[in-house]
């Protein structure tokens, strides 16, 4: 019995190893690759609205096939001693499956879509991604519920059920924002399709999704279930949150104004809220650090204590978290200019968003030259990682709630 | 030379020092976030009304109103610069030397602290080491002889301190571009009517509004602007043509988030509005002979009355008004009110309010409520209020049949409601001979409420929109941006030294060959990274292996 559930462990595991994980990433990469040619070379070229179709015509399918068979064979020729190259696969090819599987999730909920006759702007209520919505912030809700009762039970199985349930709202939550690029496309006859990256309820979503992919993955790295009892709180906060802003009508999918159309939406929002989705996870670790730390000074014999992550742990996957974060919170700063450079005539107006965006950036900047320039560690930096996310969450909501500016389309009315 | 070690070289040190660095980035944050709370480059009055006179000429003094261009914040982030050129000048050549000087030798008792480790034994010295370094291509190899022992150390990412140099000469960089731009450049506004021509940008400079003359003119071809159902716009279009010295030069359509450049100036569409339509209304004289006028003027002109001391100051103009007509809460319905004007109406006596007079009437479920404006008393558009004429204005005959109904009522007391029907009647009669209107109850209705309404009217007649000319103005934003080019590569080089400084690591490895008395060569392992242990680690104990595969299979070197 023991051997064959080795045996079935080993099977996926197998899957992620060696020469199967090398040829499946690499027919994905080449999948993307002959996305990316076909933008470029095939037919007029790449029309924003258009481009979806195009991929499932036809002619996208022969541009991806082809793209994913060239990879393939170069991965087939690849020799088996070059273990860095392997390694390289065996990385990115369960971020690329997991990106499948939520396309594929998107697709079958498209069969579920009331009929178009049934769609109309005026009335969103009956689109399917509303529920497929619901579904994530049950599935995170009862994650968090899990993850605090982990700490007190930390034999049973209930953080695996924690770990799995946040896996389930994170690929809710990811296939639920691609079902409303796909929904936004139904309305008004397809006039006003954009990525669902533009209001604060849709990247809301994201950013639960962000800040649970990031801590799953440092989880899985670093064995540090314990510090899902912070994270998933944060989280249920923002579910609060934005279940409110459904509720005053914020959820609806909306015209895009002008100064939005444009393809840097697509890339200068999702990196920002990496940047953001981190520096929460930072502060989980933080709280959790400073838990810790008072449940140790008192002297306590808790259990919790064998159950989570040690201090130097903690230390640790804050500041992993912050370099995660920082980079891409900077690439999306400097991706912001860019984009106001070209839509309103200069990349940096002292806007409040870009003020705020800047004095985060060097609250995490000082965050780094603390602990690497002086040295420091444990109390103060936690303390930092938590305060510094306090900023954050400024920059994000408090701005749109309360100062007027550039910005102001995150605005809540 | 001298002036440098004793006088400069402290000043530098203590300039470009932490604890300098973070005041002047603290001082920065703050100053930056009184600009959020505050906004920035408004109206003077709107500030002397919200502050009141005190406060209001305090911050004016200090500059707040456009904080970010006061000489005080332009000191915050000159300093700022100074304190990172002298703390590059001061750890730029530390860097580099500690990049140079490599140690080749490790002695025992550092590498007891040392977590990564191993020992090997070999029969041949040369094919030892020639495994070790095929096992690590691409490494950096150093060899070091101390007596009979052979020392190597290979490096991996020695370049991760450039990491550092890059980051903080890049942030050095994009403050130099920053300065440039605000030095050599310029952005402003300019309004363009809708066949028009223009060559000057005015722009706020601190309290007062400047402007500055382009060295070539604008002219604004044609303008079109595409609503979403919900009167939204969804994209407006310019079409501009740059004449140079009285030449045209080039003719383009601009969007939002496509504009155009020339000769460096760099052209965006940033907004529209009314570009001065001409309107006409007719004025419904509330005389005894009720005759109408027709008034002309374009937006943002006034027109005055002929007849009386009451003129009509003309505001704005929208040919498209679309509204949610569903109660809150329900699903939105939204529908298009028409064209509308805006206007002020002065007079002697009168209050002056703002005006929206519309040219449809109001037709609700397909019933006609008569023609409506809205009245704000404040001047404020969020203080309008709905009015219900009752007649349709836009039917000529229903004021002849007001006119008729009023004329033919009853004068004496005691008339009774068979007389005001007869009178009524009679009107119908008179205004429509051929045969009675169709939605003749409606129309009841629509002179009933005309009567309730109209004779309590202050202005002297019933302005109602009649007919319209649209123009438009594009609003324009033009900048040139000579800093714009080295902030981005400011900002590349962050970027990448930020990637460095975060992935690269520096791995080191030393390993001790040692001739044993039995002929056999001993051979000790160390490892170091800077970063990431746990990936580091796995990649140690693949190297174990790998080594002794290399030495297994005889690869030649």
């Amino acid at each position: 019995m023991t051997a064959i559930t080795a045996d079935k462990v080993s099977f996926t595991s197998s899957m992620y190893k060696g020469r199967i994980a090398h040829v499946r990433n690499w027919a994905y990469l080449g999948l993307l690759a002959g996305l990316a040619a076909m933008a470029m070379f095939a037919g007029d070229g790449y029309v924003q609205d258009n481009f979806v179709f195009q991929m499932f015509s036809l002619e996208g399918v022969k541009w991806m096939a082809g793209g994913a068979v060239i990879g393939m064979g170069y991965a087939f020729t690849t020799s088996e001693s070059k273990f860095r190259a392997f390694r390289f696969s065996e990385i990115l090819v369960p971020w690329l499956d997991g990106a499948v599987l939520m396309v594929a999730l998107m697709g079958l909920y498209t069969l579920f879509e009331p009929a178009e006759a049934m769609i109309t702007y005026e009335d969103q209520s009956n689109l399917f991604s509303g529920r497929v919505v619901m579904t994530m912030n049950i599935a995170l809700l009862f994650s968090a519920l899990c993850y605090i009762a982990y700490l007190f039970a930390p034999d049973s199985f209930i953080g695996k059920l924690g770990t799995a349930t946040a896996w389930i709202g994170v690929y809710a939550g990811g296939s639920a924002l691609l079902l409303r690029w796909y929904e936004s496309y139904l309305l008004m006859g397809g006039d006003i399709g954009h990525a669902p990256v533009s209001n604060l309820y849709e990247v809301f979503i994201l950013l639960f999704c962000v800040i649970c992919v990031i801590y799953l993955t440092l989880e899985s790295r670093h064995n540090a279930r314990g510090l899902g009892a912070f994270v998933l709180p944060i989280v249920a906060a923002g579910i609060f949150f934005s279940i409110w802003l459904e509720s005053i009508g914020q959820s609806d999918i909306k015209p895009l104004v002008p100064a939005l159309q444009s393809y840097w939406m697509k890339i200068h929002v999702p990196l920002n809220f990496i940047g953001y989705g981190s520096f929460a996870v930072a502060c989980a670790a933080g709280m959790a650090w400073l838990f810790r730390n008072r449940l140790e000074q008192g002297g306590s014999q808790s259990r919790l204590l064998s159950v989570f992550p040690s201090l130097k742990q903690l230390d640790n996957l804050a500041y992993k978290a912050v370099a995660i974060g920082f980079p891409a919170f900077t690439l999306a700063t400097i991706l912001g200019a860019a984009w106001a450079a070209e839509a309103w005539g200069g990349y940096w107006s002292w806007d409040p968003k870009e003020t705020w965006a800047l004095i985060v950036w060097l609250v995490y900047g000082a965050y780094l030259h603390a602990r690497f320039s002086h040295g420091l560690q444990g109390k103060t930096l936690a303390w930092w990682a938590v305060l510094g996310f306090l900023v954050t969450i400024f920059c994000f909501v408090g701005v749109n709630m309360y100062l007027s500016g550039l910005h102001s389309y995150g605005q809540l009315t | 030379m001298k002036f440098y070690h004793h006088t400069l070289k402290p000043i530098l040190n203590r300039v470009g020092s932490m604890p300098v660095a973070i005041l002047l980035l603290l001082l920065l944050s703050v100053a930056s976030v009184i600009g959020t709370v505050l906004q920035q480059n408004q109206d003077q009055a709107d500030y002397l009304h919200q502050f009141g006179p005190t406060w209001y000429w305090t911050f004016r003094a200090l500059g707040l109103f456009d904080m970010y261009h006061t000489w005080w914040f332009m000191s915050i982030l000159g300093l700022l610069m100074f304190s990172l050129a002298a703390c590059l000048l001061r750890n730029t050549p530390r860097f580099l030397q500690e990049m140079k000087n490599r140690k080749g030798t490790m002695n025992e008792n550092a590498r007891k602290h040392i977590e990564q480790k191993f020992d090997l034994t070999f029969d041949d010295k040369e094919k030892a080491i020639s495994s070790i370094k095929t096992s690590l291509p691409d490494w950096k190899w150093m060899e070091t002889k101390v007596g009979n022992v052979l020392w190597l150390r290979g490096d991996k990412g020695r370049f991760h301190k450039w990491g550092y140099i890059t980051v903080h000469s890049a942030m050095l960089v994009i403050l130099i571009g920053g300065w440039l731009s605000v030095q050599f450049g310029f952005r402003g506004n300019m309004a363009v009517p809708e066949g028009g021509k223009e060559s000057e940008i005015s722009f706020l400079k601190g309290t007062t509004t400047d402007y500055l003359k382009m060295p070539f003119e604008i002219r604004c071809d044609d303008f079109t602007v595409n609503f979403f159902s919900t009167g939204a716009p969804s994209e407006f279009r310019s079409t501009l043509t740059i004449i140079d010295d009285g030449k045209e030069v080039m003719t383009k359509d601009i969007i939002v988030n496509e504009p155009l450049s020339y000769k460096g100036v760099r052209i965006y569409q940033a907004s529209f509005g009314d570009g001065g339509s001409m309107v006409t209304l007719k004025l419904h004289r509330l005389n005894k002979k009720g005759n109408v006028d027709i008034a002309k003027a374009r937006v943002y002109t006034k027109f005055n009355d002929p007849y009386s001391d009451v003129s009509l100051e003309l505001k704005d103009f929208r040919p498209y008004n679309i509204e949610n007509m569903a109660d809150p809460g329900k699903p939105k319905h939204f529908k298009d009110m028409g064209p509308a004007v805006d206007f002020v109406i002065r007079g002697e006596g009168l209050t002056p309010v703002l005006v929206r007079s519309f040219m449809n009437p109001f037709i609700i479920n397909g019933k006609n409520q008569g023609s409506y404006m809205m009245i704000s008393t404040t001047g404020d558009a969020r203080d309008f209020e709905t009015y219900l004429l009752g007649l349709d204005f836009s039917e000529p005959k229903e004021w002849q049949l007001f006119q008729a109904f009023v004329h033919s009522l009853p004068t004496e007391q005691g008339a009774t409601k068979e007389d005001n029907l007869n009178a009524f009647r009679a009107a119908l009669d008179e205004v429509y001979p051929d045969g009675r209107p169709s939605d003749l109850p409606m129309l009841g209705n629509r002179v009933l409420q005309a009567l309730k309404v109209l004779p309590d009217m202050p202005w002297p007649f019933v302005p109602v929109l009649e007919d319209y000319d649209q123009t438009y103005y594009t609003g324009l934003q033009l900048a040139k941006d000579p800093g714009m080019n080295v902030v981005w590569i400011g900002s590349a080089l962050l970027v990448g030294g930020l990637c460095i400084m975060f992935y690269v690591a520096h791995r080191k490895v030393w390993v001790k060959i040692q001739e044993q008395e039995n002929g056999q060569v001993k051979v000790e392992v160390t490892g170091l990274s800077n970063r990431n242990p746990v990936a580091f680690e796995q990649e140690f104990e693949d190297l174990e292996k790998q080594i002794k595969t290399a030495y297994d299979q005889g690869v030649k070197v």
